[in-house]
């Protein structure tokens, strides 16, 4: 029944999906092949300088508008399929509330973790023209020293830690949605304002478990800089397994209260 | 035999609101019941409670001896008052989701019932008329082997010839072992199908008889019945 229930979540979405993901990739290459295959490197620093400012401007938007259009795509597939008019046919299937919240997670996680996949193969493909690659080649050990670590095994790191950390949006996004429906008339609007109550409560949380660790104390940047002890990639790593264990925790309670709603307060319009 | 549906001391409230109280019924298998009543009377509650829709506050509610759940939904049909369907989907989209997740779901009772009323398999939903979508809903339901039927205004928003259409159906595709529970406003035009009504009020049951001890003890239809005891 899982499968089943999480095969039709993925055929409502593919269209869209396939559609955003195609035409995001056609314009990494288009970009790859007419912007930055011929870049000079060895030219006028400040035209080059406002050149990569101006399109790495524009591909961050991009990656913005391809990363929520895939959120907003599972997240309104929750939305519809279980809290409106669709929701009579959802709910009075033979399969239990636990199953659906299942099939919508790995759904949503599946969707979440292809749009990493093909937007960090866009930035691949971006960046690994024999210009850039050799320009890189200068840097590179400069980089590296800053870091801690080089450039690539950073973008792993970051690959790895965005493709777990989508199980967590994923649950954070249902759970807003969710709660929002126990508001029977505001339901959108009621899943917006959990969402940013929701926010500023673990923003809250991350400062005080911070400051509590020391790690606003002046001591603790000391020594943060390139070659002196630890490395700025260090210290981000520091705080960031720190955040992921919050953000894990966060969802497993969300999960829990999302699992409570789902089970008992469910009140279709 | 286990009656199919069973409501004991069933109640279920919205705040201080009491929209089903001590509700007590018990349905036998192989009838045609109509749940009547005015807005507001509890009608559409009873039906979530029996799909599992809502959660009692107090009371058990049993199908086939069962609470509701996945069990439950494999033997009961559900037919919303409303347009419940993925409209993107196509008439064959939707005919592969019922074969997918309901076992007793017969796909040749739904084409020879689409044939019948011509509608086209590659149509998408929204592309039907609203009559035209409502037949595809209750063709889909009514092609099911189910044990107890529920069905929420399944004439309200169709034209009389196709009502006729749709009872006909109703009566022709249930089983002696199933039981066909509907709520309806339009009591004159599905009288002659029902054994047996309950008129809920204030969220109790006021009346739950056959049609025959109706007629036979009041002297009147069901409809001018239901005039009298819930004229305004």
């Amino acid at each position: 029944m899982l499968g089943k229930l999480i095969k039709y979540d993925l055929k409502a979405t593919a269209k869209v999906f396939l559609l955003l993901h195609i035409v995001y990739f056609i314009i990494c290459l288009a970009s790859r092949f007419l912007f930055m295959d011929r870049l000079d490197f060895n030219g006028d620093k400040d035209l080059l300088l406002a050149q990569i400012i101006v399109f790495s401007s524009a591909m961050l938007i991009l990656f913005v508008l391809v990363n929520s259009g895939t959120w907003l795509l599972f997240t309104v597939r929750f939305y519809r399929n279980l809290f409106s008019k669709e929701g009579y046919l959802t709910w009075t299937l033979p399969a239990s509330g636990v199953q659906h919240l299942w099939a919508k997670i790995i759904s949503g996680w599946i969707l979440y973790a292809v749009d990493v996949i093909v937007l960090s193969a866009g930035i691949v493909l971006l960046v690994t023209g024999q210009n850039v690659t050799d320009a890189y080649a200068a840097v590179a050990a400069e980089v590296t020293a800053e870091f801690g670590m080089p450039i690539s095994t950073f973008g792993i790191y970051m690959f790895v830690l965005s493709f777990l950390s989508g199980i967590c949006a994923v649950i954070s996004s249902y759970f807003c949605v969710a709660a929002g429906q126990l508001f029977p008339s505001h339901r959108v609007i009621g899943a917006v304002a959990v969402y940013f109550i929701t926010s500023a409560c673990v923003q809250v949380l991350t400062m005080l478990i911070l400051a509590a660790s020391g790690h606003f104390s002046s001591d603790y940047f000391a020594g943060v800089t390139a070659g002196e002890g630890r490395s700025v990639v260090g210290y981000l790593f520091e705080g960031l397994w720190g955040s992921i264990l919050l953000m894990f925790a966060i969802a497993a309670v969300q999960y829990a209260v999302m699992h409570f709603i789902m089970k008992k307060k469910i009140n279709l319009i | 035999m286990r009656p199919i549906l069973e409501c004991q001391q069933l109640t279920k409230k919205y705040g201080n609101f009491f929209a089903l109280s001590n509700l007590n019924i018990a349905l036998d298998r192989g009838q045609i019941i109509g749940l009547l009543g005015p807005n507001g009377s509890g009608k559409t509650t009873l039906i979530k409670l029996i799909n599992g829709l809502l959660v009692p506050s107090e009371g058990h509610i049993m199908i086939n001896g069962m609470a509701p759940g996945v069990e439950s939904k494999r033997i009961v049909s559900y037919l919303p008052d409303r347009n419940y369907l993925n409209s993107s989907m196509r008439v064959e989209e939707l005919l592969s989701f019922y074969v997918d997740f309901y076992d007793n779901f017969s796909m040749e009772r739904a084409s020879k019932m689409l044939d019948a009323l011509e509608i086209d398999r590659r149509a998408r939903l929204h592309t039907l008329s609203k009559g035209t979508a409502e037949k595809v809903q209750l063709i889909l339901v009514m092609s099911r082997d189910a044990e107890l039927y529920v069905l929420d205004e399944p004439i309200g928003g169709v034209d009389p010839a196709a009502r006729d259409y749709i009872l006909q159906t109703i009566l022709t595709n249930y089983s002696e072992n199933a039981s066909v529970l509907i709520s309806t406003h339009l009591i004159a035009e599905i009288e002659n199908v029902l054994d047996r009504v309950i008129f809920l009020q204030n969220g109790q049951i006021s009346l739950n008889a056959t049609v025959d001890e109706i007629r036979t003890e009041y002297g009147k239809s069901v409809d001018t019945l239901f005039r009298e005891v819930f004229r305004c």
